[in-house]
């Protein structure tokens, strides 16, 4: 995920050296900047960039306009950078095509997450596979390997897996895996879920009434405990 | 019924009220002045006639008057004579000269009804004769009134119902023109209202009371463009201040985590970070409050999951949440959702700062538990600590909804944020109320009431 190339563009230098050091720190090579929206375009054009991290507010043409061009063209990802971060501006944003909205000031480890997140929805890896304290699950093949036992995947357990995945060691709420799996109507399907998640733990835990890898918050909803990912 | 209605209704009744005090007040005053009139025998135009006769008695043959009855008549200024059956004066007393001294029926006829020579006089009957009083010209006023009794009854029923015409007009002419002074005033009155509570408005400026509508008008719009510049110049300063805020927490954070650098060093720029981040929070809930006071925040108001919402809001906490804190959610009814029509981000922000709130002022540590319910069409939520809770005096206030403003404790130097205050805006935003109150043995609760959407409809229609 490291090599993917990511173009920062904000009128603010300063800014950018500071965002391009988070990115190296954080095990990215390929940084690229650009202080204006013309030169953004010339870049994206040029270089081809995997991500851009765009600020909205740049004299000239400004990140909504130059959004609005790529996607005439493009589906690359576009976090937004903004001082902007009023609830209609976020809705522009989201309404322009970008894929994130982010605020400043922000936290390092915030962009780089979103990032990170942005980057595996946008180019996921083949073979992916999730490590767990007592099995390993193979998302591509939706299959789980606990000792010698193998366990196929549902549909719905795979969709599951992959949005707790996404949100690993953090909690992801009853309603957003209900939303996941049901769509925006997801009302009343909460004691259905609970049974999806017995279900999984019977597979990928060895002693599922005492979950290390699927952990429940009561009242609130579930985690997923990595041992590591690929 | 608002107050501009409640003041004409107490204008309106209080008018009444006069009039028929007014009314009351002007019977007595006749009452009371008859009443005067005939205990004093002012009222009694005629001459105590009758005992004046009665003093008047034969001796020797000859009519003599009493020496107190001669007071009275002197007294009276008056005179007095009695005619005999033919007219001719039998008897006199102070009888001026000009006068005859015989009358003849027609003359006794006339002078009975009007007057003797201009003199006004009373007459009685005695068994001798017709005793005749006469006073100073000018002195008494003599009418005589002769209509049918067939007249009589009507006039007077008349009179009766051109009073209670008169009474009713007056009411009807009275309440109309109060009902157009209340239906020019009312807009003026409401302009005021929203003046005072920095709500916009806009007063036709036309008829009578134009120049005071557009004076209201300008007034609105002076204030709401103080208002407006004010919030724009905190959203512009607020602005401005993220970019470079974004440096000093995007190096701090860097110098904190290079484990290249000296501890110290590292402990500064954990410092920094820290402190960007309380300036972050800072400006968010400046411009937040700022918008929230004066009504400037969109309303963006949905039908919203409450039950997910204090779901969301928990597990942010939780994926951060420090050794010495617990977080609990109950739902008063497991497995229903709770739908309420509000602003989303608002709300989260709300339930987010409370419980910020039981973090921040108990860094020892606490229970946190957050319950949500639905009391048949009101949604609440009690957010619960078992730290250190407020003092007595801040509690009043709170529950008073005096706005805690974002400034330093007097005394000992402990500093909060707009956080207590967001809460209660957006509790009001949501036409909602909020309560705080301690616990045993100590502690806070926070209890909010948000009015629910009706629950059967939106539940079956989401099935």
């Amino acid at each position: 995920m490291n090599d993917k190339t990511i173009l920062v563009v904000d009128d603010d230098m300063d800014l950018l050296e500071m965002v391009e050091s988070i990115f190296e720190r954080a095990g990215f090579t390929n940084i690229l900047t650009a202080v204006s929206g013309r030169e953004a375009i010339k870049v994206w054009k040029d270089q081809q960039p995997d991500l851009i991290i765009l600020d909205i507010m740049m004299p000239g043409l400004d990140g909504l306009s130059i959004l609005k061009e790529i996607r005439e063209t493009s589906n690359i990802p576009v976090l937004l950078l903004t001082a902007r971060g009023e609830a209609e501006d976020r809705v522009t944003g989201f309404e322009s095509g970008a894929d994130d909205y982010l605020v400043k000031p922000f936290h390092p480890k915030e962009l780089l997450l979103r990032v990170k997140v942005i980057l595996n929805r946008a180019y996921p890896q083949k073979n992916r596979k999730i490590y767990l304290e007592s099995a390993v699950v193979d998302l591509e093949k939706a299959e789980v390997q606990r000792g010698s036992h193998q366990f196929p995947l549902t549909g719905k357990e795979l969709t599951l897996l992959e949005k707790l995945f996404e949100n690993a060691g953090r909690i992801v709420t009853t309603g957003s895996l209900c939303g996941a799996v049901c769509g925006e109507f997801w009302q009343g399907y909460e004691s259905t879920l609970s049974t999806h998640i017995r279900h999984l733990r019977e597979k990928i835990e060895d002693n599922p009434s005492k979950p290390v890898s699927l952990v429940t918050y009561k009242g609130v909803g579930y985690r997923l405990n990595i041992k590591g990912a690929k | 019924m608002n107050s501009a209605e409640r003041f004409f209704r107490r204008y309106i009744f209080s008018t009444i009220g006069i009039i028929a005090l007014f009314l009351a007040v002007n019977l007595l005053l006749v009452g009371i002045f008859f009443m005067i009139a005939y205990l004093n025998g002012v009222a009694d135009s005629n001459f105590p006639i009758e005992d004046f006769s009665n003093h008047i008695t034969v001796k020797n043959e000859e009519l003599t008057a009493g020496t107190q009855a001669l007071e009275t008549l002197r007294n009276a200024d008056a005179w007095a004579m009695i005619l005999d059956d033919n007219g001719t004066v039998i008897w006199e007393d102070g009888l001026p000269k000009e006068l005859p001294r015989e009358y003849t029926a027609t003359d006794i006829a006339m002078f009975s009804r009007w007057y003797l020579d201009d003199y006004p006089v009373n007459i009685w009957k005695r068994p001798d004769g017709l005793l005749v009083i006469g006073f100073t010209p000018g002195s008494v006023f003599n009418h005589y009134i002769s209509t049918s009794t067939a007249y009589i009854w009507p006039l007077c029923i008349g009179i009766g119902i051109a009073f209670i015409i008169n009474i009713f007009l007056m009411i009807y002419l009275f309440l109309r023109n109060a009902y157009q002074i209340e239906k020019s005033m009312e807009p003026i009155l409401n302009g005021i209202q929203s003046l005072s509570q920095g709500k916009a408005f806009c007063l036709e400026e036309k008829g009578e009371l134009a120049e005071i509508n557009a004076g209201l008008n300008s007034a609105g719009k002076y204030l709401m463009n103080k208002d407006n510049t004010r919030a724009e110049w905190i959203r512009g300063i607020s602005h401005d201040i993220r970019t470079p805020l974004s440096i000093i927490l995007g190096y701090a954070c860097e110098i904190e985590d290079n484990a290249s650098l000296p501890l110290s060093t590292r402990k500064q720029a954990k410092a920094i970070q820290q402190k960007s981040e309380k300036l972050r929070t800072l400006i968010a809930d400046l411009n937040l409050s700022t918008k929230l006071e004066y009504s400037m925040y969109p309303a963006k108001k949905q039908t919203i999951n409450i039950i997910e919402l204090t779901r969301q809001v928990a597990s942010e906490f939780l994926n951060e949440l420090p050794e010495q804190y617990e977080i609990e959610i109950a739902e008063d009814r497991p497995g229903y959702p709770i739908f309420l029509n509000g602003d989303g981000p608002l709300l989260y922000r709300m339930l987010s700062n409370l419980i910020g709130n039981s973090i921040t002022h108990n860094p020892d540590g606490c229970q946190i538990s957050v319950c949500v319910g639905l009391n048949v069409d009101t949604c609440f939520f009690d957010i619960r600590d078992t730290g250190f809770g407020i003092d007595d005096r801040r509690m009043i206030l709170l529950n008073r909804g005096t706005l805690i403003s974002s400034t330093r404790e007097e005394g000992n130097g402990a500093e909060h944020g707009f956080g207590l205050k967001i809460v209660q805006q957006i509790v009001k935003a949501h036409d909602g109320k909020i309560y705080f109150s301690s616990i045993e043995p100590h502690g806070l609760s926070v209890k909010i009431e948000l009015p629910a959407v009706s629950q059967r409809g939106t539940f079956s229609q989401i099935h």
